[in-house]
């Protein structure tokens, strides 16, 4: 018996690096495979106007006798992916002041400390016994997230995503910050603009698995090949939304690349600061860009001392805002299966794209000139 | 305890004495707070007590519950396993993988899973009893190594779109009682029964009290060993697949966190982390009453970031009041 | 004891080239150096860029937060107990440190170096308050240190979250950046002077700290204590060893450890953000790596912080070495199964 173990022993300790080793020799890396093989739709390079996209029919779902509360108070929750990071913070801070000016919406903030889909779950199914009227959420998974929010429109509960999506028949609409081609255009653009159209990059990522981020990667990808050939793509690391790893793994790209680095991009409000100190540390500013998506005032210190040139993301406290007008639309009834714009406050009128998504407008870009009128 | 049963012997007669016992036993104690703060809980709302609601519960701990029943075996050996939310990862993964990439029927796949589940707890037990590793530092390099795997061969891709009948286990329910439920119960009740009942149970108890004094008396303590870290793969790889089939796709992160769970309901459970003691009853308490409290706070308007406070505060608490109440009996 | 004077008749024997030998591969220490310095000479062949002074910079300071974090986790798991609450601990503390030197509602005597001064060393005493309590709950109220710090992480979070409600901190005032100093910058070293130079303050606390606990541990008894106890607590009680005081002291201590790493942490940075990612996992693993049974009674902090190092490399090193990111997690798990395989391995076959 015993021989008999040890043999085993022996054998898969023989086996396992040397089946990982040549596992991990054979990855092709001709396409970027984090998004699930979904379709990229990169955009026309340079300031070509992008073809208007084909109109698509209403793909959301619908909630199940939802009672009538046109112009009555409502009571909506929004989970987040995670609470305690700056991001999302900013996002409640956007859902709060659409509430005040609304004055007949009362929405709390509620999600998990991490990032993890299965509690997410949990929050939304509790909302769902406790009833209220709306649902807001930001999935931290597009499919797994399906379930409970079908059941919440079951329950007759009206439900409105915003930041991440979910898949379409799960909710009713999603407000779209931005599209992913429209992202990855911004960035590979700032960088062109930065650093040429020859230029050589690493990626700092949160992890492959994460949809927002896995889909802006694959567009880069598309987009990249489109419109800079000559650009070389490096390497993408994983740093999930850890500081001081995106910190690390920041300063292993520089000091593996070395001269050959032109730029980072930091897919996280967490990477890109992280990215940002590292290269302000190696006294590499002007020598290796960094761009990436953040929030203003993680990037004021960098862009305001001139080692970070551009910063791309939307306003997250608009994309919060928006949120809340696009449910009270839907309860009031004047945003409907098939209608093509809503309005939304302070935001004037917002384009409905893909069927079922509200598009909050273009990528924002912060620069020197204007990063310090925003605090969030 | 003898000290006070020989003590009350003359004065109250037997059936009185055990009323106390099972009074003052680790279970009740917690059963008590249990009860208390369900209690308090529910004059708060009147969404909290309700069959569909405590029913909606129970499908929400039960990957969580299914850990914690081998989970139990293992503490109660003095060990512990922290490698179960990676095995339940990777099985996951190993699911869609099989299904998907290498095109096997889905029913194999499950198959598959559990397997692999299985084998991966076989590898922790075996490296545990034969080169004598620390079960805590195994479990935390097959933590990393086993999560590893699962991020491997995932390659960030995510399988989905399985068929209808597939989601019957997470989803569905029959007789109005969520289907995986029956699963955990019927699970905690084998365990529940060879843990207080039989011989593999007892030497459990053995090998955690005194493991030198345990082979002695003729124990088979590695064998032992090895059904227990090897169930507990394969409990984990279950519940991987409740989790699957509950969310409708696989992520290589799924169960990532579950260990400090998993464990947090068994040491609540009043079982002695330093081994020797504990039963999956208290397991099982210890189990609902953080999942009705995190409910339970939910439902009166307390936000996540100060329910886990509550939870850390009953964690450390409850243990304390426990230990108060079990040293007197033991003092008296 | 005995014990210490049986160390001494053995290292009395150690003087024939073969048993130098043996003690060199003898213990967990000699072994991880001698894989460092191997992974290091082989990556570098591989890709010279691995041995350019920045990266040999960064490969001792990357992880020097969470060698000077294991310092005081070396002594808690030394005694027999465990702490899974130091990464929200850490996280509160950086978060304190940068909240106290950005704050600006001091009275005005107070001045911009008082409160970079305050911000230094409050986390420590925070820590050290934390740490205390914990210990209190362990040893007074006979609560395993497992269960205890199992609530105190959910608490630390919940609490920091609440309070911080996810704003990041940034704005510290100048001078405020301790862990960004190069000591040295201005003296040439007579070996290697580039990297002296670029060596920035962490590595200084990570080398001196360790090098005082190591020596504390060893000839102070309070620190010979902390293995007595671990080792054999009933013997250790009968040789008139207090194991509460000598438990609330690995505690304390461990608290202010965290409270360094915390400072080093926050000072590194020009942002301080509330991100959890599981660091206690990360230092319980270089502590297990660097020879400290986890039953209590051995190893040291010299291993530990080796390990600390070493774990940062492989990270690099496979960055360096192409494989495929998909896979590090799986290659970093078998690594750390081997190391502590050899430790174990090696421990039977001195026992034997």
């Amino acid at each position: 018996m015993r021989k008999f173990l040890t043999l085993i022993l022996v054998l898969s300790f023989v086996v396992a690096p040397f089946s990982v080793l040549t596992a991990a020799a054979q990855d092709d890396e001709d396409r970027w495979d984090g998004a699930d093989d979904l379709p990229v739709n990169p955009l026309p390079c340079g300031d070509e106007e992008a073809p208007a996209p084909e109109p698509k029919d209403y793909d959301g779902g619908q909630p199940v006798d939802p009672p009538d509360l046109a112009g009555e108070d409502i009571v909506l929750v929004d989970v987040p992916k995670l609470i305690g990071i700056g991001y999302f913070a900013a996002t409640t801070l956007g859902q709060q002041q659409a509430a005040e000016e609304l004055g007949n919406v009362e929405v709390t903030t509620d999600a998990p400390t991490e990032g993890n889909i299965d509690e997410q779950i949990t929050f939304i199914d509790n909302y769902i016994t406790r009833g209220v009227d709306g649902i807001l959420f930001a999935a931290n998974d597009p499919v797994a997230i399906g379930p409970v929010l079908k059941k919440a429109l079951e329950a007759g509960i009206h439900v409105v995503g915003y930041d991440a999506n979910a898949v379409p028949d799960a909710r009713e609409w999603f407000v779209n910050q931005a599209e992913f081609n429209g992202i990855a255009k911004a960035l590979l653009d700032s960088l062109a603009a930065e650093k040429g159209e020859d230029a050589s990059f690493g990626i700092v990522t949160s992890t492959f698995t994460t949809p927002n981020q896995a889909r802006w990667i694959s567009e880069m990808w598309a987009y990249a090949n489109e419109c800079y050939p000559d650009m070389t793509w490096l390497e993408t690391l994983e740093a999930q939304e850890d500081y001081n790893l995106s910190f690390e793994q920041s300063n292993t790209l520089i000091d593996k690349y070395g001269d050959e680095l032109d730029g980072l991009f930091g897919m996280t409000s967490v990477a890109t600061p992280a990215a940002a100190d590292a290269v302000t540390q190696a006294s590499l500013c002007g020598e290796v860009a960094v761009i990436g998506l953040a929030t203003p005032n993680a990037m004021k210190p960098f862009v305001n001392d001139g080692c970070v040139k551009s910063v791309v993301l939307w306003n997250p406290v608009d994309l919060g805002y928006a949120a809340v007008y696009v449910m009270r639309a839907i309860v009031d009834g004047t945003l409907e299966p098939g209608d093509t714009e809503v309005e939304a406050g302070r935001l004037g009128t917002l384009q409905i794209v893909n069927g079922s998504e509200v598009l909050l407008g273009p990528p924002f870009i912060y620069t020197e000139e204007n990063i310090n009128d925003f605090d969030f | 305890m003898t000290a006070h049963e020989t003590s009350q012997t003359r004065i109250a007669p037997a059936w009185t004495q055990q009323l106390r016992a099972l009074l003052r036993s680790q279970e009740s104690v917690l059963l008590f707070i249990t009860v208390i703060a369900v209690l308090i809980l529910s004059t708060q709302t009147d969404k909290f007590l309700t069959v569909r609601n405590l029913l909606n519960q129970g499908r929400l701990m039960t990957e969580i519950g299914l850990i914690a029943l081998p989970m139990t075996y293992i503490i109660v050996t003095g060990g512990i396993d922290l490698s179960v939310g990676s095995i339940a990862g990777l099985s996951a993964i190993m699911l869609g993988y099989g299904w998907y990439n290498l095109g096997l029927p889905l029913e194999l796949a499950i198959v598959l899973a559990l397997v692999i589940g299985a084998i991966a707890g076989f590898a922790n037990g075996l490296f545990i009893i034969l080169f004598r590793v620390p079960p805590l530092i195994m479990t935390l390099a097959t933590l990393a190594f086993y999560r590893g795997l699962a991020e491997g061969i995932a390659q960030a891709r995510s399988v989905r779109d399985y068929p209808e009948w597939f989601y019957a286990l997470g989803q569905r329910e029959t007789l109005g009682i969520p289907n995986q439920l029956y699963f955990l119960v019927i699970a905690a009740i084998i365990t529940a029964i060879i843990l207080s009942r039989t011989t593999f149970g007892r030497s459990l108890y053995a090998i955690g009290n005194n493991e030198l004094a345990a082979r002695f008396s003729g124990i088979p303590v590695r064998r032992n060993k090895l059904i227990i870290y090897t169930l507990s793969g394969f409990m984990s790889g279950f519940a991987g697949y409740v989790l699957v089939s509950r969310v409708s796709t696989t992520r290589s992160d799924m169960g990532s966190g579950w260990e400090l769970d998993a464990i947090a309901a068994v040491v609540l459970g009043g079982t002695s982390i330093f081994g020797g003691s504990g039963s999956i009853v208290g397991t099982m308490i210890g189990l609902v009453l953080i999942q009705l409290l995190k409910n339970g706070l939910a439902l009166t308007g307390v936000t996540g970031d100060a329910t886990i406070v509550v939870i850390g505060s009953v964690l450390i608490l409850s243990t304390l009041i426990n230990s108060v109440i079990q040293r007197r009996v033991e003092g008296l | 004891m005995a014990s210490i004077t049986q160390t001494v008749s053995v290292r009395r024997q150690r003087f024939s080239p073969s048993s130098i030998l043996r003690s060199v591969l003898g213990s967990q220490e000699s072994v991880l150096l001698l894989a460092l310095i191997l992974l290091i000479v082989w990556v570098g062949s591989e890709n010279r860029q691995f041995l350019a002074t920045r990266n040999m910079v960064n490969v001792f300071a990357g992880n020097a937060y969470i060698a000077i974090a294991a310092l005081g986790m070396t002594m808690v798991i030394i005694t027999g107990n465990i702490d899974i609450s130091v990464g929200s601990l850490m996280v509160t503390l950086s978060m304190l440190s940068g909240a106290i030197s950005v704050y600006d509602g001091y009275p005005s005597w107070v001045s911009t170096d008082l409160t970079i001064a305050l911000a230094w060393v409050l986390p420590v005493i925070v820590g050290a308050l934390v740490g205390a309590i914990i210990g209190f709950i362990v040893t007074y109220l006979r609560i395993p240190a497992i269960v205890v710090t199992l609530g105190f992480l959910s608490i630390l979070k919940g609490l920091l979250i609440i309070v911080s409600g996810g704003d990041r901190i940034t704005g510290m005032p100048k001078g405020y950046a301790l862990a960004q100093i190069r000591p040295l910058e201005d003296v040439s070293m007579p070996i290697f002077p580039a990297f002296f130079q670029t060596l920035t303050m962490p590595v200084f606390f990570m080398v001196i700290l360790t090098i005082l606990v190591a020596l504390w541990m060893r000839y102070s008894p309070t620190g010979r204590a902390l293995y007595a106890v671990g080792g054999n607590a009933e013997a250790a009680r009968l040789s008139g060893i207090s194991r509460h005081r000598v438990v609330m002291t690995a505690f304390i201590l461990n608290g202010v450890f965290v409270g360094i790493a915390a400072v080093m942490n926050a000072t590194q940075f020009s942002v301080i953000q509330v991100t959890l990612p599981p660091i206690e996992l990360t230092i319980i693993t270089a502590t297990v790596v660097g020879g400290v049974s986890i039953l209590g009674g051995t190893g040291t902090v010299v291993g530990a912080m080796l390990a600390a190092i070493f774990l940062n490399t492989i990270t690099k090193a496979l960055v360096f070495l192409d494989i495929s990111p998909f896979w590090t997690r799986a290659i970093q798990g078998m690594l750390i199964l081997i190391t502590v395989l050899a430790d174990l391995y090696r421990r039977h076959r001195q026992s034997a």
